[in-house]
């Protein structure tokens, strides 16, 4: 087993692991991309992607355990390698820092997608407890958002000017984490080719839009209006506001936010 | 005050740093030169500081430098934030003058690296470079004379690729760029240029397990591929050999009786007598 120890101790070992999570995590956000994209598609669609995800228990459990432990395996490795790393200058820094890449063009003051991972990975992973707060444990949903369809909830949340903001400025932050993160992989696990580094370094750069784009877009999306849950009240406040107003929009394709999950029709 | 960018000479004010020893805290101090000709290498640019100092009696500033023709790796210095200075491919002592402005200030810094420590004013002690290539980067069998050079035949790519990663010159200017102070590409050199020969190729997970090990113990950061190494180093050193080095670490880790023992993987000696 110390080969398994060396992974985790060494520095080229602990770059495979934070390399091979990070890719790993990248393909969850193309899955978790794709599902939600489904909210385009109306209510129908998405309950019934939501209810068979659900459905499947044994998936689910699989699935979290690997996506939480490959989530913690690359937050400890970069607390690990980010304090090495400080302690690695010495004792004293430079009095003055320049670049000397030639195409380091897409910095703000300096700071670069791929000289900020740790200030990005810092805040996504606190916007993945805010997000999980909010849809897998439901910290802050009330009587009425509990009840409700995962259509009608996922805008019920969304309908929250602070969740919308908070929103879209997460999608940015793992978009910029991912531009350069998915490209550092390959490197990292040694998946390098004169050939295809450029191709690599492009999708990873198209990547990150993507997911900024991707998942930012939820933020204008229009389900709320469709759902009735278009209340200025943020999800904080009393139960009583979902329901008063959920009836009077409820006409249209959404079904009622109080219709239980379980009613949707599938197929 | 003539700001004249024809001028072949040059007032400056140089910011250098000053440190008596390892023990001292250092310090910046200030210094004017008035008359630098544009033709004059970095280094003779300080050799006339230290002239100046000596006849007002100062300690001149010490700085490392051998060759002066860029190619023994001994010369160094961080010129304003940049290792080597302005020019990309170059070495300090292939950097002129004329590469400044009149009355530009200049701050001299020397490598900082927790693996290079100072040993005076801008002299870093890099014996951290010598311990890993004691650990594996040689190869260890004696070959005699040199042999027809036809008996070993080796792809006209690999022997590109392999010289490309040989011609490190070991300044240690990949580490002084890095954020994270790693020495990825200064290892990846040499694993890299070994790997591809076949002289090289029965050692190679002892190689890279071993210099891995010693990089490791030495305390330089980790890489995190953001490939200011390459474009600082004075040789060329493309980061495709870092990419290389951690392929030859996952075969030697995961493939070969060395790593999967977990042997030459943490220790300071090279082991494995």
């Amino acid at each position: 087993m110390s080969w398994l120890l060396a992974t985790l101790r060494s520095s080229v070992g602990k770059k495979f692991v934070m390399g091979g999570t990070g890719l790993f995590l990248c393909f969850f956000l193309v899955v978790h991309l794709a599902g939600n994209l489904l909210l385009y598609a109306g209510p129908d669609a998405y309950n019934s992607y939501a209810n068979k995800l659900h459905e499947n228990v044994a998936l689910l459990i699989v699935a979290e355990i690997g996506l939480f432990g490959a989530m913690l395996l690359h937050i400890y490795l970069a607390f690990v390698t980010a304090s090495e790393n400080r302690a690695a200058r010495g004792a004293t820094d430079y009095a003055m820092r320049q670049s000397k890449i030639p195409g380091r063009v897409i910095h703000v003051a300096g700071l670069a997608p791929d000289t900020t991972m740790y200030i990005t990975g810092a805040l996504i992973f606190g916007y993945i407890a805010l997000h999980l707060c909010d849809f897998k444990f439901e910290v802050f949903a009330d009587a009425a958002q509990l009840a409700a369809d995962p259509y009608t909830k996922a805008a019920m949340v969304l309908s929250s000017t602070s969740r919308k903001v908070i929103y879209a400025i997460a999608a940015i932050v793992v978009g910029i984490h991912v531009s350069h993160g998915f490209a550092s992989a390959f490197q990292s696990l040694g998946l390098n080719h004169p050939k295809y580094m450029p191709t690599i370094k492009t999708i990873s750069k198209v990547f990150g839009v993507a997911v900024a784009i991707g998942f930012g877009s939820f933020v204008t999306w229009d389900g709320q209006r469709r759902c009735g849950c278009e209340s200025p009240a943020t999800m904080e406040t009393a139960p009583t506001t979902m329901p008063s107003t959920a009836p009077a929009a409820a006409t249209e394709s959404a079904p009622a936010p109080t219709t239980p999950a379980e009613t949707v029709p599938q197929s | 005050m003539s700001h004249s960018t024809t001028g072949k000479t040059l007032n400056l004010k140089l910011r250098v740093w000053r440190q008596k020893d390892n023990a001292s805290r250092g310090e910046f101090r200030d210094y004017a030169l008035v008359g630098i000709s544009t033709e004059m290498s970095f280094l003779e640019m300080l050799d006339i500081l230290n002239e100046q100092l000596l006849q007002q009696g100062e300690e001149p500033v010490n700085f490392d430098h051998d060759c002066r023709e860029g190619i023994c790796g001994t010369c160094s210095l961080m010129i304003n934030g940049q290792a080597h200075g302005p020019d990309n491919g170059t070495t300090t002592c292939q950097l002129h003058m004329r590469r400044f402005h009149d009355g530009q200030m200049i701050t001299i810094e020397p490598w900082r690296a927790k693996a290079f420590p100072v040993i005076r004013d801008l002299v870093v002690d890099r014996s951290a470079f010598d311990r890993i290539i004691q650990a594996g980067g040689y190869v260890s069998v004696r070959t005699g004379q040199a042999p027809e050079a036809n008996s070993v035949p080796i792809s006209k790519n690999d022997q590109e690729s392999a010289l490309d990663a040989a011609v490190c010159i070991g300044c240690g200017a990949c580490v002084a760029s890095c954020k994270n102070a790693s020495a990825m590409l200064f290892v990846a050199a040499k694993v890299s240029h070994l790997a591809q020969l076949p002289q090289g190729a029965p050692e190679r997970a002892a190689r890279v397990l071993g210099m891995v090990g010693q990089m490791d113990s030495e305390e330089f950061g980790n890489c995190t591929n953001t490939s200011e190494c390459e474009a600082a180093c004075p040789a060329g050193v493309s980061v495709t050999h870092i990419a290389r080095l951690n392929r030859e670490y996952a075969k030697a880790l995961y493939g070969s009786p060395l790593g999967l023992k977990g042997e030459l993987l943490t220790s300071s000696g090279t082991g494995g007598d």
